[in-house]
């Protein structure tokens, strides 16, 4: 299905979108996903997301640039791009009044499979997502969680190439999430590649071999979450102390192995390069002090801190509807 | 394309529309707020005017169809599709803001596609709505001496029909996308509906109806339907109905498709 020759399931090249009344919602978009990539695409609302997950999906053509998606253009051959894709959009646009099994066997006609292979397909993809009990009540039965899973089938139907998610867990509850999570770390071991916008940091930290941040239609930073974490700076080692009052003795005994700064009564964070290898030399130094110690942990950088480092506002800073 | 590849292409888009139908055919009968003002109301009026207003047929110039129920039966029919076709039209709408119309655009089918599935899903409403009223309205006095052809003739005019209004609720649904704009426009159905001889023949109309009654093309199609059912001169002609109703459906279906085109363009 995909096009020979090329290791990049993704090619995005100077994409632009503005919509009329000239709001620029993509803004010279360039990234490359390969192929079996888990690829983040991280922003605030309004970002760039969405805009650019429907230019890529052939719902809407974009103003300026280009872009290739299993090797076809999403323009001049859009048709080879949906035949190579699969797409659960936000908000699972699942009719009501349909069951999941209807709703899996529709979407197999779309996709060109004859009514006993569709009802194969069907029964098999319910099976994955656990939804067999269910698969013949309507949809306005079902949870939120079941109508993500749900849409994640159908994404699947035709076996996609490339999947691309937009907001795949926005408003699950936390067992939802986790469970859509292993779904998606199932399918990219067998070779899927998926696009996965997300508001969620760490949700792009869980699956993402890289991330892309997007803000006002560009992108301000990409690469894996280690190499984002380091344009924050140096990694901290977080102590906690029995107790408080010896604060001030421990910031001076800890001074000689970085920044040390405090976080609340009794604890202190140390920005040091050695990150985890400090940990033992600060333990050290606090038992020279004679200074008993809760705990000690890495904390590495997130996203949001990423976010907030090459942004210069916090990720959920930014409200109302996607642009 | 090479011939094979066309002849595959045509058989997917036919499965493809096929299976779109049912689902227009399944998702509306199961929405209650459908089935109420496209098989209830339609009956509830036959009804009403059947009993209510039956001494119109002692009026000069009125044809004799045995019963006046037989006489506006046609009209009920051309009701029920008329709304069969504007809720399709509220389905497209609802579908555009709900996101399930974005799924079909993502899925490698033509466009074309997703309007004729919903216009054969309507069409077949529309011969499910005939079967019923000409049925009930038989069972309430209706003596129908076209015979069965003359029914069966009643029939695809309906498909005919059903499938013009639900062309033309998908264009407005596709040019708006409103779903509210969609729900607002029943009062219009009842415009068309009474700007044609749904209810009365086209020589007892007032002068302004009979005159705006020759270019609406329903005019042809419920008289088309009238001559079908009864063996009687000046009723209308069954060819003059298959003419408009073919002729609406292409009109109405073209300018879906046109919409369709317009809103991706956008």
């Amino acid at each position: 299905m995909e096009n020979a020759g090329t290791d990049a399931a993704i090619v995005v090249e100077k994409l632009e979108r503005t919509y009329p009344g000239g709001l620029k919602a993509v803004d010279g978009v360039d990234l490359i996903v390969a192929s079996g990539e888990i690829y983040g695409f991280l922003g605030p609302n309004r970002a760039g997301k969405s805009t650019t997950v429907r230019i890529l999906t052939t719902l809407l053509r974009p103003t300026g640039g280009h872009a290739t998606v299993a090797g076809y253009d999403v323009v001049s051959e859009a048709s080879q791009v949906r035949r190579s894709i699969g797409v659960a959009l936000q908000e699972a646009a699942l009719d009501p009044l349909m069951t999941g099994r209807e709703l899996l066997q529709l979407q197999g006609a779309l996709h060109g499979l004859r009514r006993p292979e569709s009802k194969t397909r069907a029964s098999e993809l319910l099976e994955r997502v656990d939804l067999v009990a269910a698969s013949d009540r309507l949809l306005n039965t079902y949870s939120g969680g079941m109508r993500r899973r749900l849409d994640l089938a159908m994404a699947l139907v035709h076996r996609p190439s490339v999947l691309f998610l937009d907001e795949p867990t926005t408003g699950l509850d936390p067992v939802s999430r986790a469970s859509l999570w292993l779904e998606l770390e199932s399918l990219n071991d067998e070779g899927t590649t998926i696009f996965l916008t997300t508001q969620y940091l760490e949700e792009a930290e869980q699956l993402a071999d890289r991330v892309g941040i997007i803000d006002h239609g560009r992108i301000v930073a990409e690469g894996t979450p280690q190499e984002l974490g380091r344009l924050v700076g140096e990694p901290g080692l977080y102590v906690k102390l029995i107790d408080e009052t010896q604060s001030d003795r421990a910031r001076e005994a800890l001074a000689e192995h970085g920044a040390v700064s405090d976080r609340e009564a009794g604890g202190l964070t140390i920005r040091t390069a050695l990150g985890a290898r400090a940990i033992a030399p600060i333990v050290r130094s606090l038992d020279e002090a004679q200074i008993e110690v809760d705990a000690v942990e890495v904390e590495e950088p997130t996203l949001d801190d990423v976010f907030l480092a090459v942004t210069g506002h916090r990720a959920e800073d930014d409200a109302g509807d996607e642009g | 394309m090479t011939e094979l590849a066309l002849e595959r292409d045509v058989s997917t888009q036919g499965r493809v529309v096929v299976a779109l139908a049912e689902r227009a055919l399944r998702v509306q009968l199961r929405r209650a707020q459908f089935l109420l003002p496209s098989f209830l109301l339609p009956l509830l009026l036959l009804a009403v005017i059947a009993s209510g207003t039956s001494a119109a047929q002692q009026l000069p110039g009125f044809p004799s169809t045995g019963s006046y129920v037989g006489f506006v039966v046609s009209g009920t029919i051309m009701q029920g599709t008329l709304l069969a076709g504007l809720m399709a039209g509220i389905a497209i709408a609802g579908d555009i803001e709900g996101g399930f119309f974005d799924r079909l655009l993502s899925a490698p089918i033509h466009r074309v596609s997703i309007v004729l599935g919903r216009v054969l899903g309507t069409a077949l409403i529309g011969v499910a709505q005939a079967i019923l009223f000409l049925f009930v309205a038989w069972l309430i006095g209706a003596d129908y001496t076209g015979g069965v052809g003359g029914i069966l003739l009643t029939i695809m005019l309906a498909a005919l029909s059903a499938s013009a209004a639900a062309g033309l609720g998908a264009t407005i649904a596709l040019r708006t996308g409103s779903l509210s704009l969609m729900q607002n426009l029943f009062p219009f159905v009842f415009v068309l509906l009474f700007t044609a001889p749904a209810f009365f023949p086209r020589a007892l109309l007032n002068p302004v109806l009979e005159t705006v009654s020759v270019v609406n093309p329903l005019s042809y199609v419920v008289e088309g339907m009238r001559a079908a059912l009864f063996d009687l001169p000046g009723l209308g002609s069954v060819g003059w109905g298959f003419v408009a109703g073919i002729g609406s459906v292409v009109l109405t279906c073209s300018l879906a498709v046109w919409a369709m085109r317009s809103r991706l363009r956008s």
